[in-house]
């Protein structure tokens, strides 16, 4: 297991305080959590959602069920930005489905009633898996993996992307990309157990 | 399927943490989470693992307009929300703390009460998962205890002290539901409970398991009508009325 830094371990120490203040029903307590990880997490539905109004709604309705459910925080444990993060992941992901849901209606139109191909214009995901692994030291450990392997999972995690939309995007057959996603899925805890 | 098997429950949890989980299986899968400790210890496994993966992504300051929509929705209920209609008599000071109490005194005063629930927790060694509810009337007298389990659909109702029903009238009991702000919605009808003799109890069936219609009933509520009434229909006064808590 790598030490975190001690600045993080104060921010998270920091975050575990607040957070607990939120629970009894403390608004400063609450405002200062959301100074300290709204920008991150803001980032993160950003990135999945693509679209500057449905990830601020998902902010938004993700610290509203903070708010009131700060208490259950403690219940469960682990890291405050680990619980914050999977809030927000889920709201953003449960967004990106209804609206692909509606996709047909919403899709921007041109003059001539054709749908316009909206450019993706996200960086390749590819860089911030591998970035991460650095960060957490298993690099190494993720590179055994085939470049397509690590590339679909990047594409699912940063994306949320499902299976089929990552073999669309990757040219690739789904039965293979889902292969892919799930021995991607257990290098990746191989990798992260194995520190 | 069965969610007892580790390495299966490993690979759902990891498939729901990326998202690659969706529509009605992830639906599925987070009631599972709700009932199965050991999906939900899968689960935050995999939040941990992937948490590392979110720390390069790009941060990105909000609008100022999503912190102000946020402190306008977690204002405190009391200052924006009208006392609502059928608050009127109900004392909220005595609230929660008087049925925690209440409830203490019964196991002590009236233990069999929770026989069948006490040898189940012997067996068990917990209480089986339950909606518990202890309705007290205007003077904060329990008179009726109702319970049922999550996943089954019968309530039973058990008489603590004697409930004065009229010659052809009904005792029934309500549900008033929460929405996830904490504001309440309309109540509904569960059924009707015949009235006995304490120490005596009844059951009825719900329309559906008490997981389904109760998860989000903060509170139960007796009136008493000339007839059952059906969902939609506006209950007549109060006359019992107690918390509704969850078991687990």
């Amino acid at each position: 297991m790598t030490t975190p830094s001690p600045a993080l371990e104060a921010q998270r120490a920091e975050l575990q305080a607040q957070l607990a203040r939120v629970a009894l029903g403390d608004r400063a307590a609450f405002e200062r959590v959301y100074q300290m990880t709204s920008s991150h997490l803001f980032g993160v539905a950003l990135r999945i959602l693509n679209r500057q109004d449905a990830a601020e709604d998902v902010l938004q309705d993700a610290f509203v069920n903070v708010w009131h459910h700060a208490g259950s925080y403690q219940a469960t444990a682990g890291q405050p930005m680990t619980w914050l993060i999977s809030i927000v992941r889920n709201k953003a992901l449960d967004m990106l489905r209804s609206a692909a849901a509606r996709h047909e209606t919403e899709m921007p139109l041109n003059e001539e009633g054709e749908e316009l191909d909206v450019q993706d214009e996200r960086p390749n995901p590819l860089g911030l898996l591998m970035q991460a692994a650095d960060a957490l030291a298993i690099r190494a450990c993720l590179e055994a993996l085939d470049a397509a392997h690590r590339q679909s999972l990047a594409l699912a995690y940063y994306h949320g992307l499902s299976h089929s939309e990552v073999a669309a995007q990757m040219s690739a057959p789904l039965g293979s990309v889902k292969a892919w996603v799930r021995r991607g899925l257990e290098r990746l805890k191989k990798c992260v157990d194995g520190r | 399927m069965n969610y007892n098997r580790p390495e299966l429950l490993d690979r759902l949890a990891a498939e729901y943490v990326l998202g690659t989980m969706q529509g009605r299986a992830r639906r599925r899968f987070e009631r599972v989470q709700r009932s199965v400790p050991a999906a939900q210890a899968a689960v935050r496994a995999w939040n941990d693992r992937m948490a590392g993966l979110a720390a390069p992504v790009e941060p990105v300051a909000p609008p100022a307009r999503v912190w102000q929509a946020i402190s306008a929705r977690t204002q405190p209920a009391r200052a924006t929300r009208k006392a609502s209609w059928w608050q009127g008599w109900w004392k909220p000071a005595l609230g929660f703390a008087f049925g925690v109490l209440m409830t203490t005194g019964i196991v002590l005063l009236v233990p069999n009460a929770f026989v069948s629930i006490d040898q189940l927790a012997q067996r068990e060694q917990a209480l089986p998962q339950s909606y518990v509810g202890l309705l007290v009337d205007n003077d904060n007298v329990p008179r009726l205890l109702v319970s049922s389990t999550r996943h089954g659909a019968r309530v039973t109702v058990k008489s603590l002290r004697p409930i004065d029903v009229p010659a052809g009238k009904v005792l029934q009991v309500w549900a008033l539901p929460r929405d996830k702000e904490g504001k309440e919605l309309p109540p509904f009808p569960i059924g009707v409970a015949q009235p006995t003799k304490p120490p005596g109890s009844t059951t009825f069936e719900m329309s559906d398991t008490s997981e389904k219609l109760l998860s989000n009933v903060a509170r139960l509520a007796v009136s008493i009508e000339d007839a059952p009434r059906s969902k939609g229909d506006q209950p007549g006064a109060f006359v019992l009325s107690g918390h509704c808590v969850k078991l687990w």
